[in-house]
């Protein structure tokens, strides 16, 4: 029995998992030696047991945090560029299936066709000539503004103020532009490729596993799969296993000839893997009984 | 002649004008009669039995060996063995089930049976059964199959259980052949099981009291996320206890030739063995400290302030049981029983 109990702060934090790793060992450490602080975690522990359950409902109707918010953000833009042309071409062309869009759009183009016909003079006569001609119509006429007539002399100043062929790159389509999908948990799985000279060795395979477990783990998320509750501890969990990874990855990189503390990161690895395979696992189990 | 003349007029005329208030009457506004329709369905909701408090109970004779699939949704479970070769199901506040015989024995016996739901609901799995409480009696030599939503189960009596739910406590004894149990959020609890023991629950403790393996070679795993794992004479000579959240308890004997591995990333590992125990131990521990009331005796050691720490020691008079522990934020502790 100690003197200097803690806080129900520092106690509910502990349980939260909010605390860090130093402040962790501190009040693991003193709960072991003091009964009276062990009494106060388990009261808050079954207070907890209460509590989350009765607020279950409440808790999964939570208004959505600003990740979530950024991470079904990044959903859509991903389905929305893997999406066949032809899905978007529909899309596009389901607006104009609205009735006053489409009649707009009808009379954009009738207008449209009559300034091209208008602007572009009197249509050739057809012949054969025309038809057999080159491609090279458009080769530039020089042409003396000073043997023009006056009346003409403004309309053909544009066209003699080059007396240099000019060559222009025509372009129909609008620079692709090329995208990288981020992974949909960046924040905690780096890319295996970017990284791999980072990797400790053994260390790639454990975190491209992580990452497919991520994907499919944040993918297919059901409020049905975890409560409120579980949701904490499972925050809470992988916050500890990410702190444990970060640890021993250090200390296998201040020694890289300690087999402890490399053993140690491939079980954090291990418990990490076992930690998303446990709510796949429950996300099975769930659909299998729909 | 004339006279005809003028009435053959009058009635063309009469005629005309009748044609004419004929044809401007609908453009007028009056009421054109409507077209027949078709009557529509429109498909009831089917009657919510949730709260049918009928019972129901069926009985089939079964081979003493017999295997039973059993899915429930919600509600009690007991499930219980019985010195007869049949199988019983009580379902009391639920809808009415049947039997499935999947396969017969040789004397035309069912071997493996299952449970129905004779009164689906629309698109729901028919496979399952629900009520307030489902008893399910089996002959002691039968293994269970069990799956579930949220329920909480107990099974006393049979030769072999795999349990798989969702949500709710499992609790399991008196138990042969081997015990598989998994549950998505609750406790499980096993006493008195034998052969090869896995359970696994996300968010609960596991307890095992008095266990051990049936065989040469059963092992036991027991694993959880977040909570607390107490073994209590668990004779097992392959362990393999983990949680990431949570205290590790054993009290009990460590076998000769046995391992036994114990893990907690956050979490105490408090042993409790017998005064003459002899074993070897690898205690690895970063932010906690180490504990021993038994005497031992330090093969190597890597203790730093701030950094990983490792003990290989012999307890006691040394021995070729291996006790591995390891906490990354918690006390290790060997006490004498």
């Amino acid at each position: 029995m100690t003197t200097n109990c803690l806080d129900i702060g520092i106690i509910q934090s502990f349980l939260d998992g909010e605390l860090s790793g130093s402040e962790i060992t501190r009040v693991s450490d003193h709960i072991a030696d003091c009964d009276a602080c062990a009494m106060l975690v388990s009261h808050a522990e079954d207070e907890n047991a209460i509590v989350f359950p009765a607020l279950a409902r409440e808790f999964n109707a939570m208004v959505p945090t600003q990740r979530l918010w950024a991470r079904i953000e990044d959903s859509i833009q991903i389905e929305k560029n893997a999406a066949p042309w032809w899905q978007k071409l529909s899309g596009a062309l389901s607006h104009l299936l609205h009735p006053q869009i489409g009649a707009l759009a009808a009379l954009l183009i009738v207008v449209g066709l009559f300034a091209i016909y208008k602007l572009s003079g009197p249509a050739p006569a057809p012949s054969n000539e025309v038809a057999r001609a080159p491609r090279t119509t458009a080769a530039p006429t020089i042409v003396n503004v000073d043997t023009l007539p006056p009346s003409t002399k403004n309309v053909a100043a544009p066209v003699a103020r080059s007396t240099q062929p000019t060559y222009e790159n025509a372009s129909y389509r609008a620079p692709r532009r090329v995208t990288t999908e981020a992974p949909l948990n960046s924040s905690s799985v780096q890319p295996a490729t970017a990284t791999d000279a980072a990797y400790l060795p053994g260390e790639a395979s454990y975190v491209k596993t992580i990452a497919s477990l991520n994907k499919s783990v944040n993918g297919d998320q059901d409020p049905n799969v975890m409560s409120a509750s579980q949701q904490v501890s499972f925050a809470r969990d992988m916050a500890v296993v990410d702190n444990t990874i970060t640890r021993m990855r250090d200390a296998v990189k201040k020694n890289p000839k300690d087999e402890t503390a490399k053993q140690m990161l491939s079980s954090a690895y291990q418990n990490k893997i076992d930690l998303l395979n446990s709510v796949a696992q429950k996300q099975e189990l769930v659909a299998s009984l729909r | 002649m004339t006279n005809i003349v003028q009435k053959f007029m009058l009635a063309v005329l009469a005629a005309a004008i009748a044609g004419g208030l004929s044809l401007t009457a609908p453009a007028q506004g009056t009421p054109a009669p409507p077209p027949p329709k078709a009557k529509i369905k429109f498909p009831t909701a089917p009657p919510d039995r949730s709260y049918d408090r009928s019972t129901n109970e069926k009985a089939i004779a079964v081979a003493p060996n017999v295997n039973m699939t059993l899915c429930v949704t919600e509600g009690d479970l007991r499930v219980n063995g019985w010195s007869r070769n049949e199988v019983r199901v009580y379902v009391e506040g639920g809808p009415k089930f049947a039997f499935k015989v999947v396969d017969k024995g040789p004397d035309g016996r069912p071997v493996w049976i299952s449970t129905v739901n004779a009164e689906p609901r629309p698109g729901g799995n028919n496979e399952c059964i629900r009520g307030e409480t489902v008893e399910v009696d089996l002959p002691r030599g039968a293994s269970l199959n069990l799956t579930g939503k949220a329920i909480d189960a107990e099974v006393d009596g049979l030769r072999k259980v795999t349990a798989k739910t969702v949500g709710g406590d499992i609790s399991i004894r008196n138990i042969k052949e081997g015990v598989s149990a998994y549950t998505g959020e609750g406790g499980v609890t096993v006493e008195e099981a034998w052969g090869q023991i896995s359970l696994e629950t996300t968010t609960g403790n596991i307890v095992v009291v008095d266990s051990g393996p049936s065989d040469i070679g059963d092992t036991f795993r027991a694993k959880t996320n977040s909570g607390a794992i107490s073994l209590t004479h668990v004779t097992h000579r392959a362990l393999d206890v983990n949680t990431i959240s949570g205290s590790v308890l054993f009290s009990g004997e460590l076998k000769s030739g046995g391992t036994y591995a114990m893990s907690t990333t956050n979490g105490s590992i408090a042993i409790a063995l017998p005064a003459m125990t002899g074993c070897k131990l690898a205690a690895t521990f970063t932010a906690g400290s180490f504990k021993s009331e038994l005497p031992f005796k330090i093969l190597t050691d890597n203790i730093a302030p701030d950094d990983l720490k490792s003990i290989v020691a012999n307890v006691g008079p040394g021995g070729d049981a291996v006790l591995r522990l390891s906490s990354m934020a918690g006390l290790i502790g060997i006490k004498k029983q």
